[in-house]
């Protein structure tokens, strides 16, 4: 099955990477910075995470650049609402591609590994 | 954007690398957040400034702006550290290297040179910081730390988005911040109202309603609740639990808030005490606990006085720890009455200038059980490996 999705390019950018999905998301907290695994044990290194929301603590920003420098950031970031500050904020400090106001179908209909490419016009292809 | 001649002239770089470069990160923001202007702020107050939290990076980050010689343009306040300032081991269990005393005080050197008034807490609401800056509704802030966010514009009607940490650290070098969100009128709107059975929400309570509504409201605007909350710490649990669970700036509270909800509501949604009761009955703990904790946000004054006056009554004591904490600012003023001193004679320990969460309390008590009457502190204490529990109040005695 291949979806496609239209969302608003916050942070534009072109990659191609594998899905995660993480129900709302809030670096501070979800995220160990030491490795960039969620509490369940998954990583989000070098995924694109699907998400409803952002959520959560301001310190998240600080997160995400932490993982950027660690080499353990996820490749986008893509939601099915319109981002929060915080996330966006992130977004900017670690040079993390963010497409919102996405579908929330998006988020019942992609799993985990299927394959995601990021479009810079927010235009989102599932494999 | 629109930008005016002063802000371009900023960017160029006028008034120094440091704003031009702070200046230019709030641009690219505002401008992905689709921000029409800028709008200058009377005070910022910056999260993120735990070394536990932010680590190597985030210490680089900061201390390269000072380095670049930036300067707070406008009065700047800071959050809780990773350790108590004035009591190294008021922390149980923590053993703090030399390196890592020498990192947060690096972090801590570096705000305070760029001009941040060291208060060191979650809740700058409960100090003399709005008098002193004369903060009042209507006023424009950045403010990082979600918890004071939600209550600056909820409580205080002083506007602020929820600013990342490194945003509110650039929104006080550059004086402005981007005009989004909770600075407009019509954002602050509610449009979706929500109405709990009538009966006084306590700490815990509230924060479990925050919870419900954080994982309901879709509304791009802030939620209208029509509830009542025991207490004000009540309500500060409360918008401690909405940012924490969800990415809500704001709760408009029915004849607490200090505006004018309007009439745009357009749906409304019944939220029963039942709801509240399951959700904290499975978070209830089932047997002994070893520690008993207040003060996630910061505890204020008489929420401290009332816990001791209810630890007072108990007579008999199990063998429990007991940690409330606060800001020292509220300390100095317990001290100052006599409740240091009473709250020592049953055994409480206090934590200034930190808390559970921020400190690496939990990296040195993985296998300690906590209970509190904080969702907030619940939500990170358990996402850390501590057996976290959650409970009202009044019932937090029986664990004691």
């Amino acid at each position: 099955m291949r979806l496609s999705f239209k969302g608003r390019p916050v942070i534009p950018g072109y990659v191609e990477g594998e899905a995660i999905i993480v129900d709302s998301i809030s670096f501070y907290g979800d995220v160990r910075v030491e490795d960039g695994l969620l509490p369940d044990g998954r990583s989000i290194s070098g995924k694109i995470i699907i998400s409803r929301r952002g959520k959560g603590s301001t310190v998240g920003p600080y997160i995400l650049y932490a993982l950027k420098s660690r080499g353990l950031a996820p490749k986008a970031i893509l939601l099915a609402s319109r981002s929060d500050p915080v996330i966006v904020s992130g977004a900017v400090i670690a040079e993390v591609i963010l497409v919102d106001s996405l579908p929330e179908d998006i988020v019942k209909l992609t799993r985990d590994g299927d394959r995601v490419r990021v479009y810079s016009d927010g235009s989102i292809i599932i494999a | 954007m629109f930008l005016d001649s002063e802000e371009e002239r900023i960017l160029e770089g006028y008034e120094g690398e440091a704003k031009a470069r702070a200046l230019k990160v709030i641009v690219k923001v505002g401008e992905s957040l689709g921000a029409s202007r800028l709008i200058k702020i009377k005070h910022a107050h910056i999260s993120g400034v735990s070394y536990e939290n932010i680590g190597d990076s985030g210490l680089e980050f900061i201390n390269n702006f000072r380095l670049l010689g930036a300067k707070f343009s406008v009065p700047t306040t800071i959050n809780p550290i990773s350790y108590d300032l004035l009591d190294y081991n008021s922390i149980y269990g923590l053993k703090l290297s030399r390196e890592y005393i020498r990192a947060q005080e690096l972090i801590l050197r570096a705000l305070e040179d760029m001009g941040a008034e060291l208060i060191l807490t979650c809740t700058p609401y409960y100090t003399r910081i709005p008098e002193r800056y004369n903060l009042k509704v209507g006023d424009h802030v950045a403010w990082g730390e979600s918890s004071a966010v939600a209550y600056a514009n909820s409580i205080l009607g002083i506007r602020s988005n929820r600013e990342g940490g490194p945003l509110a650290l650039m929104a006080a070098i550059a004086g402005r911040t981007y005009y989004y969100g909770m600075h407009i009128d019509e954002e602050r709107i509610p449009r979706v109202e929500y109405i709990v059975e009538s009966i006084m929400l306590d700490e815990a309570e509230a924060g479990v309603l925050g919870e419900i509504i954080a994982g309901i409201h879709r509304d791009s605007r802030p939620p209208l609740v029509n509830a009542l909350f025991k207490n004000n710490p009540s309500i500060k649990e409360f918008l401690a639990a909405i940012s924490t669970a969800g990415d809500l700036a704001m709760a408009h509270i029915r004849g607490i808030t200090p505006e004018d909800p309007r009439g745009e509501i357009s749906e409304r949604v019944n939220i029963t005490i039942r709801d509240i009761e399951r959700l904290l009955e499975e978070r209830s703990p089932i047997g002994d606990v070893d520690i008993v904790y207040i003060g996630c946000p910061h505890a204020s004054l008489d929420e401290f006085k009332t816990f001791i006056r209810m630890l007072e009554e108990k007579h008999s004591r199990g063998k429990a720890r007991i940690i409330v904490s606060m800001s020292r600012s509220v300390f100095m003023e317990a001290l100052s009455i006599g409740l240091v001193e009473r709250a020592q004679n049953i055994g409480v320990s206090i934590v200034r200038d930190s808390c559970l969460i921020v400190s690496p309390f939990s990296r040195f008590n993985r296998d300690v059980s906590v209970v509190t009457n904080s969702y907030k502190a619940y939500y990170y204490l358990s996402r850390r490996g501590v057996k976290a529990y959650l409970a009202r109040t009044r019932d937090l005695a029986k664990y004691i």
